[in-house]
Formats: C-alpha cells, structure tokens, sequence
C-alpha cells in the first residue's frame, strides 16, 4: 500500500510540490515569528535579573538599561569611574561592576567591553579563566567570537575603531561558554586596557570615564533607596565636572519593553494566523481538486475491485506523506531561518538559539498536519457514503 | 456455472432490457454479439457485480449475485472475476507493471505477470508508462491484468473494439488461449471474430433490445 501510495504521489508531483511549498511557507513562517518572539521575550528577560541596580548618565533609562545589559547601542554619554568607591561606601551596595562601552571592536564587528572579573560570577567558561583585574591587556572573549574567529586561549587579537585593527595586542586568556545572550558576541576586556587603547589612539582620556555601574544590593529595599536617592543627582570627579546621573532598576525597564514588545508580537502572531488561515483554505482547495482529479482513478480502481476501504486508505496514506514531509521541512526550514537571523537579531542584543524548541511550535506543527489530511479525509468519507458504482 | 434467469435492467426508469435465461458453463468461451444498446455489456457488467438487475437472478455457482453486498460483490470480482474493458481502464501515466501491481492493494498475488507479460510478447515494455504504448499493447495490459490472478470468470467487454481486424484478431486468438479452462464471455460485434469461440449467443434476439418503461 505503502509503495504504492509513493508510485501515485510520483505521477502528480507537481501538485504535491505545491501543497508541499504552501504548508512549509505558511506552517514555517507560523513556527518562525513564534520562535523568535519568545526567545527575544527569554533573552530579554533572563539579563534583567541579574542586578538590581543600574546607574549611568543621565538620559533615556531604556536607553541605559539597553546598552548596559545587552550592549545594544553606542553611549557616548560617560560618568566618572571613581564614584565607584562612593557607592561602595553605601551600606545597601554588595558589588559593583563598570561598564566602559564605545571603545572600539575586534574585527569591526564585535563590541570590546570594558569591566571588571566580577561580571563573570555566574558565568561558565569553556577554556580559560577569568582575567586579571590588576594586570591589562587580558580579554575574555564570547562564545560566538572565538568559534567564528577561531580563538583559543593565549591568543593574540588587535582591538580597532575602524576597518583595520591595530594598538596593542590583547591576550585571550578565557573563552566563555555559550549563553545564548548579548554576552556570546562581546569581547570583554579590564576597564583600564580600554583607557589604554584610547589614549594609544591619541584620545584625552585623563577621567577615566566608565558608561555605567552594574549595582547589587544587599536587598531589595536597598535598590528602591538607592533610585530614589541617585535619581536626578548630579555627581562631580576631581577635576570638578559635573555629571548628571540616573540609577534604574533594571527589571522594571524590562517589563516596560517587553510590554511594548507584546505588541509587537500580537501583531505578529495575529499575520501568522492570518497566514495559517489562508494556507488552510489553499490546502483545502488543492486536496479537493486533487480529489476531484482522482474521481477517474478511484472509479477505475474500484471497477477492478479494489474496496472504497482500500482506496480511502490509499488517499489518506499519500496526503500523510505530505503532510509529514511538510512539517518535518517546515521544521527545518524554519531552523535555518533561525540560523541566519541569528545575526540580524543580535542587534537586540538576544543571540537566537536554533536548537531551543518551545512546545507550542509542536502544536502548530500537528495543527498543520491536521490540516493537510483533514481535507482528504472529509473527501473520502463523503466518496464512501455515496460510493455506487453505477455511477 | 452462469446462470441468467429472467433478468430485467431499468436506466433511470425510462428504459429497459429483459433477458430470456442463458446459461454459461464452466470452462467454455462464449462470443456475445449483437447491436449497440441490446445489453450486452451491461450483462457482463451485472455478472460483475457492477451493476444490480431490477429483477431477476444472476447465479454463479450457485449463489446469488444480488443477495450479496457492495462489499462482498467487490471481493468477489477481486478474487473471481478478470474483466478487461473495452477502454482497457489503465492509469496511463503510471508503468504497465505498476498498472497491474495495483491488484496488490486488494491483497492479489501478482507475482505471474512477467509470465503472462511474456506469452504476449510484452514483458520489454513491462517498465513503460501505459500512455507511450499502442492501443493493441494497452488492451494486452489490460489482458494481463484481469487473468493475472488467475480468475475463474473472464469477462472482457469489447477487446477489440480499439484496435484494427488483425490486432484485433490476433489479440482475441491470445485471449482465448490464456483463458483456456476458464469461463470466458467476450461482447464483440464482429461476426469474423466467431470462429475462435466455443458458443455464439446472439444477444439481440436474447433481449430483443431496449423497451421504454
């Protein structure tokens, strides 16, 4: 039956391409935006909670929590790096991590972030170790960075702010496992080496500025204090410069993105359903024209003999065929978009992980595949009850 | 055994053809001549099981034909009955071996056909699709097909009737001698075709052709 239900698909094969073509497109589109939507939900959300605090200047506070979580943009808005043994004199601060940004790429493509080891606390590294916080020319590279760059530990890069890397070279000397988070595509180096390198490039650089303060508190009332006595406070370094600042709690931002983002993805998912609905009614209509197509093959088979039983199981094996063969493209189809908007989406500072599979991409999946044999099975149900040969 | 006894078809009850009794005996051939329209095909077609008289019986072997369901009617034209059509009913673009494995659904042993395929001088042409061969290659599928599972009844509507006098000919002498020691009925209307048939029956003065209802 098997066999011959594949030797009847290969004599209508362009049908089948396009139904095949129609159930990828709409069931892979469908998976796709759902997909992506909720890992940049999981990414998003998964950063915010590591700190309870964030204080850098003054300005746009999605803007601060944006650069400084997910290293989205290029602030050039600074504070000075000595605040940081002001903050540590407060008794709600438990550990502070600076942040220094803008100061160049390797490869012109991947952001060099300046901090301190204890930004790695929780994360695991490949190969390597965590670099030194009193010595420079150290980086930790990303996950992303090293297997695109091919970067092991001991060796040497060039870090640049235009199409050619030059200054010093920096040492690898760990390589961070992957995290599937703004962190895979960052090369990570002390604070100080980034001073360093600018002043290499003949920038002032005497304040030795940072971006921002990565701040955890001893407790949660402690970061609602701290906003409430940082917020709109100016701050002043040794030279006498005034800096306006502002401190965020990072997990509020969040939410307020994500609750702009949820409309986003409503519209989305509302096009996917769209789409879906659409794709129901072309495969519907194929199949019963595929079907009416049949009527002489049926009538033939059945003057031969062969049972409407038969000949229903027959149909519904070959549009399960299709039906699998779909979904499993699909599927993958889908994966490999993933694949190449990895980079695309890296912008936002989510890395997209082509192997996460969330449940209700299954469900889809099934709802497709019940969509392609339904119509088949409604036909030949009906051709059963009418079935008469006199016809 | 055959038994026709005071069988009447109706067509969408404006006609009808009534059938005097006939009886085909096991292992003969019978040529069913006659006009258009005077029933021949449709009296196959009922032996088939294909089509249900109005009244009358229709035995083989001593069970009645319209006492069985569509769904015993069907396992027995699958298991008894090779019937070749007059448009021998082949899928063309699919190959004459795969036309012939379609028997294989119903569960029919199809292992023979090279065998037959050969005897009629087809087996060469046995991987190609039905709509590149001839008429006179295509009824000798359609030959293969319906004895190929070894039936006890052949019946073919019109085997000729597509083909030229001497394939015609030719293909009916092959008929006959693949069926030998079965029951074969064969509607033709060629009278020159007689010579190769155990028994003529004259439909036309068996049914007196269609009345109105």
């Amino acid at each position: 039956m098997f066999k011959f239900a594949l030797k009847n698909m290969a004599i209508k094969k362009i049908q089948i391409i396009l139904v095949v073509i129609s159930v990828v497109i709409s069931a892979g589109v469908a998976i796709l935006a759902f997909n992506v939507a909720s890992q940049i939900d999981d990414g998003i959300s998964s950063n915010a909670g590591y700190y309870s605090l964030i204080i850098g200047p003054a300005g746009s506070n999605t803007d601060l929590a944006m650069n400084s979580m997910y290293f989205t943009g290029n602030p050039t808005e600074t504070i000075p790096y000595s605040y940081i043994d002001t903050l540590y004199k407060d008794t709600n601060v438990k550990r502070v991590i600076p942040l220094a940004i803008g100061g160049g790429t390797y490869k012109n493509q991947y952001k060099v972030v300046g901090t301190s080891s204890d930004l790695f606390a929780s994360n695991e590294f490949a190969s390597g170790d965590i670099f030194n916080d009193n010595t420079d020319c150290q980086v930790v590279v990303g996950y992303t960075v090293a297997q695109r760059n091919n970067l092991k530990v001991g060796d040497k890069i060039k870090i640049g702010h235009g199409t050619e890397d030059h200054g010093h070279d920096l040492e690898v000397v760990g390589i961070l496992e992957q995290t599937y988070s703004s962190y895979d595509n960052i090369v990570f180096t002390q604070v100080k080496t980034l001073w360093h390198l600018h002043e290499h490039e003949g920038e002032e650089h005497e304040n030795h500025n940072v971006y921002a303060f990565l701040v955890n508190t001893k407790n949660l009332t402690g970061a609602s204090v701290l906003v409430n006595k940082l917020n709109n406070t100016v701050i002043t370094d040794e030279h006498g410069t005034e800096y306006p600042i502002q401190a965020i709690e990072p997990m509020n931002i969040v939410r307020g993105v994500l609750d702009d983002l949820g409309d986003t993805k409503y519209i989305t998912f509302v096009l996917c359903g769209i789409i879906l609905a659409m794709n129901i009614l072309i495969i519907s209509i194929i199949t019963l024209l595929n079907m009416y197509n049949s009527k002489k093959e049926i009538a033939l088979m059945r003057l031969i003999g062969i049972s409407m039983k038969k000949i229903n199981l027959l149909y519904i094996i070959q549009n399960s065929i299709i039906g699998i063969i779909s979904t499993i493209l699909a599927f993958g189809a889908s994966r490999l978009c993933l694949l190449f908007m990895s980079d695309y989406v890296q912008g936002m500072g989510v890395v997209l992980n082509y192997g996460k599979i969330y449940g209700l991409e299954f469900v889809i999946l099934l709802g497709v595949f019940i969509i392609t044999v339904l119509p088949t099975i409604i036909c030949t149900y009906s051709m059963a009850r009418k079935d008469s040969l006199e016809q | 055994m055959i038994s026709v006894k005071n069988l009447s078809k109706h067509f969408r009850n404006e006609t009808a053809i009534d059938y005097k009794d006939i009886i085909f005996e096991d292992g003969k051939s019978y040529m069913l001549l006659g006009a258009s329209g005077c029933g021949k095909s449709t009296l196959l077609n009922m032996i088939a099981g294909i089509l249900s008289p109005e009244s009358g019986e229709i035995e083989i072997d001593g069970v009645e034909m319209s006492s069985k369901s569509q769904k015993e009617k069907d396992k027995f034209r699958i298991e008894k009955i090779g019937y070749i059509f007059q448009d021998f009913k082949l899928i063309p673009e699919m190959s004459v071996i795969d036309n012939i494995n379609i028997l294989n659904l119903e569960g029919v042993d199809t292992s023979g056909a090279d065998e037959f395929l050969e005897k009629l001088e087809i087996l060469d042409k046995k991987n190609k699709k039905v709509k590149n061969l001839s008429g006179g290659e295509r009824q000798r599928v359609a030959i293969v097909r319906a004895i190929v599972k070894k039936p006890d009844i052949i019946l073919a509507d019109e085997p000729t009737g597509n083909l030229n006098f001497a394939i015609g000919e030719q293909v009916i002498k092959e008929l006959v001698e693949i069926s030998k020691g079965k029951t074969l009925i064969a509607v033709t209307h060629d009278e020159r075709l007689a010579k190769y048939f155990d028994c003529v029956i004259d439909m036309n003065e068996m049914t007196g052709g269609r009345r109105d209802v």
